[in-house]
């Protein structure tokens, strides 16, 4: 593993290039009569580790591709720190790319192919990527065709980890990942946050963009349909609140932000709560509240809503 | 999932059926006017009974007969046509999509690995059944004598599936469609090389006994149609067809019977940069073509010396050969002249499957890793095509050294700088391959193998066509193998290589330009 160590452009460096890390202006591509991407607006700061989400087929991966110059826009643009990314010779010095279906050189053993993609690559720590190796519990000499499908996403990983590429662009990167993964998979996007590395970060997997996510962007039907921190994201959802009381019962219908009310059981009540609790709570109190319970909607409930499996097919707004 | 198997052959496998069908068809049809004059008739008999055509073309056994005239003739070519296209359609439909693990998702289904494959081979066989079936009728529609059709068609069919039984076999032996297509070939192509030394050397002749061509010569048609040999042929496919089945059955789904190593220590070198790599992924294939062009060309040079000696000694059959379009046969230079002219078709050959392979990369998303990196596409097309450059160069260089060394073998004088000298006069088609190869990797286009191949190998049974029905000479011409001068006898001709280099150069450009502003397919 002692590959061409060579002149890595230091992450730090990128945060003061020409631009965001991701910069889409009205990014939109179409294949014959399906609008894959429909102008995307989307902005990602350097050193941001930002979640993309969307239901199959909503075009994240399409996105991506746009991205990566793979694919041309139909319209509008994408530029990567400033480069527009049909440059792909500027602009793939400063990223890295983990495709979502990882395909090797079936001659190639991982260790050949990781000396090849650090030769190829934008420059690669190879101390780093000796220590992801092992974190990653990566069998470097076995020829690439009998790795599986998760062994050849370690590779793919461990190479784009291993550069100090201001961003990381990585498809669905852990879903041929066990849960031991996972979590060395989130530690390595920390490190890399840490060195001020930005990753767009395609995924599925709600808990792995909670825990790793600085934002999301939700993209349905290639409309970027919500973009915000996932704290915000709660916030703009419906609480579930549940009370137990002895007074009379609190007067909540009509009240701003509260719907779905409920009377479970003789002194109980349930409903839903949007925005500021404040008045829901001075109407709670008059009723002489013994219990109160409050629930937070879990990510997937929120995800559900935008994704438009919810009940109605329309993304919920509040 | 025979449809699926029918859908990716039927394209290939309807050229074959026509050309295996129609060639000796069109043969047979031109015996008359070759027979019409005596001295003629004589001077072939002479020259198809000399060791060294008899080499090449097998034995004449019924010239006067339209139907054995076209056997002479064409029946190698087809042969060869036909088992060579059965053996890679069979690997490519079965180890070819197994590898990339496209049999994974079909398997999940009700049918087994083996009867995946049992079906699958059940398509390729009724191809060759089909291809032969088609040669019969043409045969017999040309008004050549039915039983000897029969025979010859039995003969052709009889071949591909042997060929597709072999092939059958090394997809279950190799893990990669690469492995498995290189056994099949080599395994046709050592029972090709025995079915000449056994023609060409007269002692030898039982070794015709030992390969499937043999076989087939040795039914006779047209000069006693025996179907023994033929049955022999039925049973050692039957036999090979079911080892394959068998096998199937024990192994795993993407493994091989021939267990490879799993571990082994990093080979780093080749690998820093595209261009390195690219010329790594050549090395493989170069060696393996050169075995064949090495071997092929080889085996002319030794004959070189007895043909030309031969002719030499006999004016008359040497002007009757000029007349047939064969110009200064009674010497090395002419002889190895001819043989040269035909390098472009293996060597193009060569060119175009090195692109397909790239264009491979390509659709099973092996490529993103490397368009990801700071590397235009420019740099990844053009690393390919310098790679496959230089492989067409040794393969080029690998074909005069062989023949110099057989014709040296042998006794007679060829210097070895007319040898280059003849086999880089090729290199102008050999180009205008790569060109067309890739103008059509680089629009994305299916089929890269096959188009690539229009110039060398399609220019070539264009020509032979052109020649058996006694075509308008711009039909001829449109045949860029046509314009090649015979070099060592003559000079190059200059004009017509730097026409054609310079077609095969914007070809290359062509392909560049669109190849720069298209989506990839992954
Ligand atoms: N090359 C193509 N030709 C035609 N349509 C395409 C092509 N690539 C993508 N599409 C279409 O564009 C849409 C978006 O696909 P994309 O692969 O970007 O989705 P995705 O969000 O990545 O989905 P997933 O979560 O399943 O990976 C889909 O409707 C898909 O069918
Ligand atoms: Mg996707």
């Amino acid at each position: 593993m002692d590959a061409t160590t060579r002149t890595t452009p230091g992450a730090t460096t990128g945060a003061t290039r020409g631009g965001p890390a991701v910069h889409a202006v009205g990014l939109t591509k179409r294949y014959g009569s399906t609008t894959a991407v429909d102008d995307l607006h989307l902005r990602v700061p350097a050193g941001e580790v930002f979640g993309f989400l969307g239901p199959n087929g909503a075009g994240k991966s399409t996105t991506i591709r746009l991205l990566l110059g793979l694919a041309r826009p139909s319209a509008g643009s994408a530029r990567v720190f400033g480069v527009d990314a049909a440059d792909v010779e500027r602009a793939h010095r400063l990223l890295a790319h983990v495709p979502a279906d990882v395909a090797l050189w079936p001659h190639l053993t991982g260790a050949e192919v990781l000396h090849l993609l650090a030769a190829t690559g934008p420059g690669t720590d190879t101390a780093y990527r000796d220590e992801l190796v092992e974190r990653f519990a990566l069998d470097p000499g076995k020829p690439a065709r009998t790795y599986s499908t998760g062994n050849r996403q370690k590779v793919a990983l461990i190479a784009a980890f291993a550069t100090r590429a201001p961003l990381l662009v990585l498809d669905e990167p852990t879903s041929g990942l066990d849960p031991l993964m996972e979590r060395e998979f989130r530690r390595a996007v920390a490190q890399a946050r840490q060195r001020g590395q930005a990753v767009f970060l395609s995924s599925h997997q709600l808990a792995e963009v909670e825990a790793v996510c600085d934002r999301v962007g939700i993209l349905r039907a290639g409309r970027l349909v919500e973009v915000a921190s996932v704290a915000d994201l709660r916030s703009l959802h419906r609480t579930e609140v549940s009370a137990s009381y002895t007074g009379a019962a609190p007067r909540l219908s009509g009240l701003a932000g509260v719907e779905a009310v409920e009377t479970t059981a003789p002194g109980r009540v349930r409903f839903t709560l949007t925005g500021p609790p404040g008045a829901a709570l001075a109407s709670l109190a008059a009723a002489d509240v013994t219990a109160l319970a409050v629930r937070e909607p879990s990510l997937e409930e929120i995800f559900l809503d935008y994704y438009g499996e919810g009940g109605s097919g329309e993304q919920v707004r509040p | 999932m025979t449809g699926l198997a029918w859908r990716q052959v039927r394209r290939g496998a309807l050229l074959v059926v026509l050309l295996a069908a129609g060639v000796p068809a069109l043969i047979a049809t031109t015996h008359g006017r070759v027979f019409a004059d005596p001295a003629d008739v004589a001077g072939l008999r002479a020259i198809a009974a000399d060791p060294a055509i008899r080499t090449l073309f097998g034995e004449p056994l019924a010239l006067a007969d339209p139907g054995g005239f076209a056997v002479w003739r064409s029946g190698t070519v087809t042969a060869v046509l036909v088992g060579v296209w059965a053996a890679l359609t069979t690997t490519r439909t079965t180890r070819g999509q197994e590898e990339p693990g496209r049999w994974t998702a079909l398997l999940a289904g009700p049918v087994s690995l083996r009867g995946t494959t049992a079906r699958h081979l059940g398509v390729l066989a009724l191809l060759s059944v089909l291809a032969g079936a088609a040669t019969a009728a043409a045969l017999v529609l040309a008004g050549t004598d039915p039983a000897g059709a029969a025979v010859h068609g039995a003969g052709t069919g009889l071949l591909g599936l042997f060929a597709t039984a072999v092939a059958a076999g090394t997809s279950q032996l190799f893990t990669t469609r690469a492995a498995a297509s290189g056994a099949a070939v080599a395994v046709l192509g050592a029972g090709l090389l025995v079915r000449m030394v056994g023609d060409g050397v007269g002692e030898l002749s039982w070794l015709r006994w030992t390969s499937p061509f043999g076989w087939v010569q040795l039914s006779r048609p047209y000069a006693g149609d025996r179907a023994g040999p033929l049955l022999l042929l039925v049973a050692v496919t039957a036999v090979l067809a079911a080892a394959a089945l068998v096998a199937a059955g024990h192994r795993d789904v993407g493994e091989g019977l021939l267990a490879h190593r799993s571990h082994r220590p990093a080979q780093r070198g080749l690998l820093g940069s595209v261009e390195a790599f690219a010329l790594r992924r050549c090395l493989r294939p170069v060696a393996g073509w050169s075995t064949g062009v090495g071997a092929y060309y080889l085996l002319l040079g030794l004959t070189a010396v007895s043909v030309t000696g031969f002719l030499a000694g006999n004016a008359g059959v040497a002007d009757m050969a000029g007349r047939t379009g064969f110009t200064g046969l009674d010497r090395v230079e002419g002889f190895t002249a001819a043989v040269f002219t035909l390098l472009a078709v293996p060597v193009g050959a060569f060119a175009a499957a090195r692109l397909a392979a790239f264009a491979a990369a390509e659709s099973d998303r092996r490529l993103v890793l490397l368009a990801a990196a700071p590397l235009t596409r420019l740099r990844l097309l053009g690393a390919e095509v310098a790679a496959t450059t230089a492989g067409a160069l040794v393969l080029t260089a690998v074909a005069a050294l062989a023949t110099w060394v057989g014709v040296a073998a042998a006794g007679g004088g060829l210097a070895l700088t007319d040898a280059l000298r003849g086999t880089f006069n090729t290199l102008p088609v050999t180009l205008l391959c790569l060109g067309v190869a890739v103008l059509a990797a680089g629009a994305g286009l299916p089929a890269v193998t096959a188009l690539g191949c229009l110039p060398g190998a399609g220019g070539f049974l264009l020509q032979v066509l052109a020649d058996s029905v006694d075509a308008p000479a711009g039909v001829r011409g449109l045949s860029p193998v046509s314009h090649l001068a015979p070099v060592p006898l003559r000079g190059v001709d200059w004009t017509a290589a730097l026409v054609m280099t310079a077609l095969a150069v914007l070809l290359a450009l062509a392909g560049a330009a669109v190849h720069r502003r298209r989506d990839l397919r992954c």
